[in-house]
Parts: structure tokens; C-alpha cells; sequence
């Protein structure tokens, strides 16, 4: 009897939004990485040390690369996470850190600073329950690392691994819990950098010179 | 027979059953206990986050902090988030100490010694452990149509959970008691028309559990 009363332009309102949801969930699941990054605590290293983000790491983001951008299941946007934690690490690793005006070079006016770090993803894995069976969301990032001179000259160039992951049991959405396993595998990145820096041989013998040249001119021992 | 009382059968009868669907157990090793509980100082409960296939959840750490200063308001019990952030990079998985004597090695950054100092942390709570979903079985079916919908069938599933807890004294540096527990529960979704979950509380009985005993180990009062 109900249905004798609906009207034809209402069923194809409902038909219409039906139509519209079931769209929706055809495209790709998007999710832009948020999170809050504490400054690391330890004794800022005595250094003015410049960044200088490229334009594909600021922007960077992942999708399953076996398919289009467009194909794909998941895109995930890590750029603005990745400037905000590595912003927060270094301005509390070293004395001072400087945003670089233009990528350095040769004939490239800049700030003066001791040294500049660029970074890159070189590789990013992600794992979801769909893929792995297990109750656990996993994101796996490498980066390489260089540090030149103001002027473009290289010091040093290493790759770092970092990994996150999340248990899906107290997310409520599967979005939800890639952000968190992004925002952890950064969390980690920031850890492992922050403890390995110094430990680089190149960086390391790097230090060395720059700090003992100083105290030598100066007659010290 | 009123309807009253009838309901109030009723709601005896499903409150019996959705209590009474979990076993638990619990081991307890305790090396050195303090014979006036911990004082002012504070005490910070960490999940261990080092197995590739399970996480210690952070809302079971949450559980166990919450049980423990209510039940003892002289307790201080630093929340896991702040403590970690407070201390970052030093507590991520890939840095966490894994024995007490780690401790020392950390504690000669001035910094982390200051921020332990601020933060008068007296005792380092691990615990390791999760639910699981373990077994399940049934079915159920849903339907929808213009004249309204619902489910039939019957769903079963048992929850398994195991907590470890090891009680670090951060000032003699040195493992003082280790705390182990473990419950199953069996849950239960009949369904007609209306799905009604009756649920085993495993993980809530596993975190009174092990923060009953621990609350024995850090209180003066128990």
C-alpha cells in the first residue's frame, strides 16, 4: 500500500543518490597524513644547518604502483607530514636550522649556513589486511639523505629505513589507521635519524674537521 | 505474570550471561616490593611495540593507568603519549630500552635526565601482550526491503587475551617484579530481526587483572 504512494520523481531522486554513493566508493581511498610531531629531546649539535625540501618530496605521495593514480586502491598524501616532522626534528637537533631560499649550486644566492640536508623518499612499501592477512597496517619508507655545501659541493649521502605500523583492532576506519601507521612510520624515521646522524662515517668525518679546524687555528691541542 | 517483573527477569538473565563468559588467570613474581607504596613520585605504564604480527594496544595501557589512579588517588600515573612525547626520540620502538641497564646509557644525555627528574618517575610498567579473536563460527543473514528489514542466525566467537608486565625501578635501575595475565571469552550474537550482542569483556577483565595486582605492588592501601 506504502508503495502505491511514492511518486515517480522520487524514485528517481532515490535511484539518483544510490547511484551517487555507490560512485563514491568506486574511487580510490584518500588520505592526507596528519599528525603531531614532538621536538626531539637532546642537545642541539652546535650547527646552522639548511633544508632544502624538493618539490616531489614536499609532495610527495604513494599509490600502488602496479596500477594508474587513478586505478589504484589507496593514495596516500605524505608531503606536508613529512616537512612538518623533519622541521620540528631539526629545528631541535641543531642550533639553528634554515630554510634554504633556492636549491643550492653553483652561482645560487643563499643564507650562510654550515651545511644543507636534502631529502628524498626513495621507496615507499605499504601493507594492508587485504594484502597480508594480518590484523596489521604496515608503511615502510627508505630515504636518502645528502648533505652538501651551500654551493653545491657534496658532503656526505647515506639511505635510512623507517617503519610504521598499527593494529587495526582500535581504529575505527581503515583511513584512519593508515594515517596512523604513516604518522608512526615518520615518528620512527625522526628516531632513527636523530640517533644514527652522527654515526655516518661521512658525516662524521665531516664533523670532525669542522670542529677540530677552528680549535687548531687557534693553537689549541 | 506483570510485565515488570518479567523484563526485570529478562534483564537478570542477559546481565548473568554477559558476565559470566570470561575466565582469567594470573601469575605474579615480585622480587622487591616497596614497603610504603611509591610516595609522590610517578609511575609511567608503556606497551611494548617490538612483534611484527600483534601491537600491545594502546587503549589496554590507557585501561590499566585509568584502574590504577582510580583506585589509589596517590598515584601518579603519567599517560603513555605524553611520556613517550615528552621523551622523543628516546621511547619509539626502534629506541625503547629493552633492559633496565639501557637506562643508564640514556640518562647521560643531560636532557633525558632532567626531563626523568621533572617528571619524578619512579617506576617504568612494560607491558606486552594483546587480544586476539581466536575462534569463530556461525552465520547470520540480513535483509532489507520496502516493508523494513532484519537478520537471522547466530553468531559465536572466543577472544583470547595475554598480558605480560614487567615493573622496572628506575632509580636502582634493576627489574623488581614481573606480572602475568591471561583470560578467554566467549562471545555471543543471536539474531531475530534484532541482532543482540552478548559480549565476553576479555580485554577489560585481562586489564583488572594485571592493574589489581600491580595496584598491590605500587599501593600502600592493598
Amino acid at each position: 500500500m506504502s508503495r502505491s504512494m511514492i511518486s515517480a520523481p522520487e524514485v528517481r531522486l532515490a535511484l539518483a543518490a544510490a547511484l551517487l554513493v555507490l560512485l563514491s566508493a568506486c574511487g580510490p581511498a584518500r588520505v592526507d597524513v596528519e599528525g603531531q610531531f614532538p621536538e626531539p629531546l637532546m642537545e642541539p649539535l652546535p650547527l646552522t644547518m639548511g633544508v632544502w625540501y624538493p618539490e616531489e618530496f614536499a609532495n610527495h605521495e604513494f599509490f600502488d604502483k602496479a596500477k594508474t593514480r587513478q586505478e589504484s586502491s589507496w593514495i596516500v598524501k605524505t608531503g606536508q607530514a613529512q616537512v612538518q616532522m623533519w622541521d620540528k626534528l631539526w629545528g631541535g637537533m641543531f642550533y639553528e636550522m634554515v630554510h634554504m631560499k633556492g636549491q643550492p649550486g653553483p652561482g645560487q644566492m643563499n643564507q650562510i649556513v654550515d651545511a644543507v640536508i636534502i631529502p628524498h623518499v626513495e621507496e615507499l612499501q605499504y601493507a594492508i589486511p587485504a594484502h597480508t592477512n594480518i590484523k596489521v597496517y604496515e608503511i615502510w619508507m627508505r630515504y636518502r639523505f645528502e648533505m652538501i655545501s651551500s654551493s653545491g659541493q657534496p658532503i656526505a649521502e647515506w639511505t635510512m629505513t623507517s617503519y610504521g605500523k598499527t593494529p587495526t583492532a582500535f581504529m575505527q576506519t581503515d583511513e584512519g589507521a593508515v594515517n596512523l601507521a604513516a604518522v608512526m612510520a615518520l615518528r620512527d624515521a625522526g628516531a632513527n635519524f636523530a640517533t644514527n646522524f652522527t654515526r655516518v662515517p661521512a658525516v662524521q668525518d665531516w664533523l670532525q674537521e669542522k670542529w677540530q679546524t677552528p680549535q687548531s687555528e687557534e693553537g689549541v691541542p | 505474570m506483570t510485565s515488570t517483573p518479567l523484563r526485570a527477569l529478562l534483564l537478570g538473565a542477559v546481565i548473568t550471561t554477559t558476565s559470566a563468559c570470561v575466565t582469567s588467570e594470573v601469575d605474579e613474581m615480585v622480587f622487591n616490593v616497596p614497603t610504603e607504596g611509591i610516595g609522590d613520585s610517578s609511575v609511567v605504564i608503556l606497551g611494548r611495540r617490538h612483534a611484527s604480527d600483534y601491537e600491545t594496544e594502546p587503549d589496554f595501557i590507557e585501561c590499566v593507568g585509568d584502574h590504577i589512579s582510580s583506585k589509589d588517588r596517590s598515584i601518579t600515573v603519567i599517560g603513555e603519549l605524553e611520556f613517550i612525547n615528552a621523551l622523543y626520540p628516546w621511547f619509539e620502538p626502534r629506541t625503547a630500552p629493552l633492559k633496565p641497564e639501557d637506562i643508564d646509557k640514556l640518562m647521560l644525555q643531560e636532557p633525558v635526565a632532567m626531563k626523568m627528574a621533572e617528571l619524578k618517575t619512579e617506576y617504568m610498567i612494560w607491558i606486552d601482550g594483546s587480544t586476539e579473536r581466536t575462534d569463530s563460527a556461525g552465520s547470520m543473514t540480513c535483509a532489507i526491503g520496502p516493508g523494513g528489514g532484519g537478520c537471522f542466525g547466530f553468531g559465536t566467537w572466543t577472544n583470547e587475551a595475554s598480558y605480560e608486565a614487567a615493573i622496572w625501578d628506575f632509580t636502582d635501575r634493576a627489574e623488581v617484579g614481573r606480572v602475568n595475565t591471561s583470560a578467554t571469552g566467549q562471545s555471543y550474537m543471536p539474531a531475530v530481526v534484532v541482532p543482540i550482542p552478548i559480549i565476553a569483556p576479555v580485554q577489560g577483565t585481562a586489564c583488572d587483572g594485571i592493574a589489581n595486582q600491580l595496584l598491590e605492588f605500587l599501593s600502600s592501601e592493598y
